[in-house]
Order: C-alpha cells, then sequence, then structure tokens
C-alpha cells in the first residue's frame, strides 16, 4: 500500500474550468464534511455547540487553497477531512480552554521538582531514583530556558500544545519543536553524566 | 507547585522516549491521511509509517485530531 496512489478525480472537478462541475464538487464535498464532522465532533471537548456548517465553510477555503499540495496518497475525501477535524477541533479547543489559567504554573516554579525524603525508605532502589531526579532538576535548572520548562509543565497539565502557543504566541509546531529540543537536552545531560535512558527507565520501574 | 510524581514520572517517560527523526506536528499533518487510510483497511502499519504513530503518542493535539477524523471517517464509511 506504500505505493498507492488514490486515483479519485476530486481535484479535476474541484478545478474545472466549468463552473457547474466545480459547483456541483463542491456541494458534494461539502455535504461529505459536514456529514463526517458532525459525528466526529459531536460530544468532543464536553458537548459544546458547534455549527458543522461554519466550520466546514472554513475548511474548505483552505482546502482549496492547498489543493496543489494534495500527492493521492490517500483519498481525497480522507485528505480533506483530516484539514476539516483540524478546522474544527481547533476551534473547540480555544473555546473549551480560553477560561483556563496558567498563572499557577508560570515563572521560576513551572519544573519544580521536590526530592522525596529517603532517610524513611530503605537504601537501594529509593536512593537510585533520588540520584535521578538530582540531576533532572540541576539539568532542568542549567539547561531549558523558561519558555521551555512553560511548555514542558502545560503538557503535564494535559494542556493541548495549541492552547500552550496561543497564551504564548506562539505556534503549534514551535512549541512542539521547543519541547522536543529540551527532551533531547535533558537525554544528552543524563547520558553526560553515564545515564543512559534505558538505566533510567530500568531504575523508575524497579522502584515501584 | 512543585511536580507531583506522576508529572516527574511522565516527564521521564518523554526524556527517555525521544527520538531524533521525531516527526513534529506539521510533519505528522503531512502523512495523517495516508495513515489514516491504513486504519481504515484495517491494515499493518509499514515501517515508513510509524514515525507518524510515534508523534501520536507523544502529541495530545494531533492525537486528538486523529481520534476525531477516525469517528468521522468510520461513521461516514458505516452509513
Ligand atoms: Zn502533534
Amino acid at each position: 500500500m506504500a505505493s498507492v496512489k488514490f486515483n479519485d478525480n476530486w481535484v479535476g472537478r474541484l478545478k474545472n474550468e466549468d463552473a457547474e462541475v466545480r459547483d456541483s464538487a463542491l456541494d458534494e464535498l461539502r455535504e461529505f464534511l459536514i456529514r463526517g464532522l458532525s459525528r466526529s465532533l459531536n460530544n468532543h471537548y464536553g458537548n459544546r455547540k458547534f455549527n458543522p456548517e461554519d466550520i466546514v465553510q472554513d475548511a474548505l477555503i483552505k482546502i482549496l487553497d492547498k489543493i496543489d499540495t494534495f500527492e493521492h496518497r490517500s483519498r481525497f475525501t480522507t485528505w480533506a477531512m483530516t484539514i476539516a477535524t483540524r478546522v474544527g477541533i481547533s476551534e473547540l479547543r480555544r473555546r473549551h480552554c480560553q477560561d483556563l489559567s496558567l498563572e499557577g504554573i508560570s515563572g521560576d516554579e513551572s519544573l519544580r521538582i521536590e526530592l522525596p525524603d529517603t532517610e524513611q525508605q530503605p537504601a537501594g532502589q529509593a536512593m537510585d531514583r533520588q540520584v535521578v531526579l538530582q540531576r533532572l532538576r540541576e539539568l532542568i535548572e542549567s539547561a531549558l530556558s523558561a519558555k521551555q520548562k512553560f511548555a514542558i509543565r502545560g503538557l503535564l497539565e494535559g494542556l493541548p500544545i495549541e492552547v500552550i502557543a496561543d497564551r504564548t504566541d506562539s505556534n503549534r509546531n514551535a512549541v512542539y519543536k521547543l519541547v522536543h529540543d529540551a527532551r533531547v537536552k535533558l537525554k544528552e545531560g543524563f547520558q553526560q553524566s553515564g545515564m543512559a535512558a534505558e538505566d533510567i527507565t530500568a531504575i523508575l520501574a524497579g522502584g515501584e | 507547585m512543585a511536580l507531583s510524581n506522576d508529572q516527574i514520572d511522565s516527564l521521564i517517560g518523554m526524556v527517555t522516549s525521544v527520538a531524533s527523526d521525531e516527526l513534529d506536528c506539521d510533519g505528522c499533518f503531512g502523512r495523517i491521511a495516508e495513515f489514516a487510510e491504513y486504519h481504515l483497511a484495517s491494515k499493518e502499519i509499514p515501517e515508513a509509517m510509524k514515525v507518524v504513530q510515534r508523534h501520536l503518542e507523544q502529541c495530545l493535539c494531533c492525537k486528538d485530531e486523529f481520534n476525531a477524523l477516525m469517528k468521522g471517517l468510520e461513521a461516514i464509511d458505516s452509513d
């Protein structure tokens, strides 16, 4: 299936010289997307009221705008639905999260790690965990920027990346990259201290 | 407020699982329709598409959108 090309004729119809052909394809696509979104976004984000027709209208503009980037690696309708779904969920997500306060997770405290009191615990595994956490704490302070700490804390609080991006005047892909770079820095920091990822995973699994 | 133990474990999971060939959100979005076709056809995900799977495991936003996408497409298929 890797090399399969999906050759439906949607692109030809949507870009047809004949306005009647174009309009009829557009109506058909609109109806398909409304049907899909009515099911997929129903009950999403706490059953927020949404009007699929408005979302589809915005999505159609994006779809037509990007139509030349469609590579026939899926059915056209599947590709179009990915765009419409993203438009719809982004909108619902923004409405759902607009009242959330991020105040409690900003500033220097955003990735604070309190080390557990090991005096009450048996030596060995608990101690190993202590060493990992101590190193993690040092690496967070020395290697991460305030933005990286804030973004990671947001994710750990269960916030969607898109919401973190909105609140930091950034965009979703930039936030993903920011967090990815932070993860790489922390991983490399551990490696430089002689702690490989597998060792850390084993230590933490053993400590449970 | 300090991180909870669960959050610390999640953070360490994010660190130990990071891979150099990870897709970002745009990269994932660019391949998600193709990925969805494998799911809709109940076909095995080829090795080259596993980066998409790994991104979905890391990214709440993309995962959420993929789940909604599948819900919509499956509902249409079964009409
Ligand atoms: Zn993503």
